[in-house]
């Protein structure tokens, strides 16, 4: 019960200090990656987001079975476009893995129907 | 997957398995559906590519158990200058959990060996020209059959159009020679997925503008200085008008503190692009610190002028230009 609050409470200090830092403007020069994301249309809703995104893939590798300091160098490796795919696919995306023993299994039953019962 | 057990055995008898399912297939749908791209080939061979070429000096590194992910990647990255084995790798790109690896940590993890990756365009007019520039492809196949998965990732290092074969170090093959047909239809089943891994100022041959600039900004995020600065100097070299690029490059310049060439920089893209709110104010910015007072005045005044997503920074380093004049 702690956590959740806890959790929902952090979410909500990130968005608002992400979406502080955004207004907050920098004599001198303007960074690449703030040109960037205003070239590439990117709204602050969208930065907030690509933000969560690295958590949440980060938290997403952990669970893959990667230490979390190595998660997070990871995650500090892909940029933020990456990063937002990442989150939605992590689960689905083809990792150089594994045969999917469900198809084997209903591959093997159709070919002992097939040959045995007819 | 890579082999369950990390033998070459199933990756030696896929061509075999392959042509008995292509005889049988092919009869029954034809061959146009099953391989597209070998058959546009025929008619259409990309100019100025070579009909056979072997990169023979690229390395190899045969892969452990599962793990052609870290071992593909480690003969690319070699090919592109780094000294890296596949078990440096296996943290930067292997899901245990998935005894595999991702395509996105595939292209990410050479930035932090100061390389570039970039997923070439899905075609083999991309894969046949990066290879005629001398860059091996690492490509994503599906090596199961239907409706088995079986992904391996293998880096394709030469071909023979008059043989009909493609050379690949794949698994614990050196030099394995595949069938056009056959490689396309192991290719095609995650949409032609292939990437080619350059050292920072080398651009992949295949690489245009728009596609090419987004790999240079994820290099940018994390890049060593020096690096960062050499990867725009070709990108610009190549495709002076980006503005974009312009302004990364001198940003690095100016993380350098060579203000001469970061001015010089921002001077002709202020010329291109007169409407670019961000680089005016980057140019008086290093106005500014050179001395120039005036003239620093005259440019942001002209950045103040526009309208857009930067008008705080500009009114900023307004402020900031008349509190270094007073001084």
């Amino acid at each position: 019960m702690l956590s959740t609050t806890m959790k929902t409470l952090c979410r909500f200090l990130i968005v608002a200090m992400m979406s502080l830092s955004f207004q907050y403007a920098n004599a001198g020069i303007i960074a690449t990656d703030r040109a960037a994301a205003v070239a590439a249309a990117q709204t602050d809703r969208a930065l907030v987001l690509s933000a969560l995104s690295r958590s949440d893939v980060s938290s997403q590798l952990q669970a893959q079975g990667l230490d979390p300091a190595l998660a997070r160098e990871r995650v500090a490796a892909m940029s933020d476009q990456e990063v937002r795919t990442l989150a939605t696919s992590i689960g689905t995306a083809p990792a150089g893995a594994d045969v999917s023993w469900g198809a084997v299994i209903i591959v093997g039953l159709l070919a002992w129907f097939l040959f045995y019962r007819t | 997957m890579c082999g369950r057990d990390g033998k070459a055995a199933p990756l030696g008898g896929v061509a075999h398995r392959w042509l008995l399912w292509l005889l049988l297939l092919s009869s029954l749908a034809g061959c146009a559906q099953l391989v597209p791209q070998t058959i546009a080939l025929r008619d259409d061979w990309p100019n100025g590519v070579p009909r056979a070429i072997e990169l023979r000096d690229v390395p190899f590194f045969p892969q452990t158990e599962y793990q052609c992910g870290p071992a593909a990647l480690a003969i690319t990255m070699n090919a592109a200058g780094a000294r890296v084995a596949p078990d440096d790798l296996v943290p930067a790109v292997y899901l245990p959990a998935r005894r595999g690896s991702l395509q996105v940590e595939m292209l990410a993890a050479p930035r932090r060996y100061g390389l570039i990756g970039w997923q070439i365009p899905p075609a083999f007019d991309a894969l046949l020209r990066e290879l005629a520039a001398g860059h091996p492809v690492l490509v994503l196949q599906d090596l199961g059959l239907w409706p088995l998965s079986q992904w391996h990732y293998a880096v394709v290092v030469g071909f023979d159009y008059a043989a009909g074969e493609l050379y690949l170090r794949s698994g614990e093959n050196e030099r394995q020679a595949l069938p056009f047909t056959i490689f396309e239809v192991t290719w095609r089943r995650n949409g032609y997925w292939a990437m080619v891994v350059t050292a920072a100022g080398t651009i992949p041959a295949s690489a245009g503008e728009t596609d090419y600039l987004p790999a240079l900004l994820a290099f940018d995020r994390i890049a060593a200085p020096e690096a960062a600065r050499t990867a725009w100097d070709a990108f610009v070299a190549r495709w002076p008008d980006n503005a974009l690029a312009n302004l990364a490059l001198a940003n690095r310049l100016y993380a350098e503190r060579n203000l001469t060439r970061a001015e010089s920089v921002l001077r002709a893209a202020a010329r291109a692009h007169p409407a670019s709110a961000e680089i005016l104010n980057n140019l008086a910015q290093v106005l500014a610190e050179q001395g120039h007072g005036d003239e620093a005045l005259a440019v942001i005044d002209r950045a103040a002028a526009l309208p857009g997503p930067f008008a705080a920074e500009v009114t900023a380093t307004r402020a900031d230009i008349l509190r270094r004049m007073a001084r």
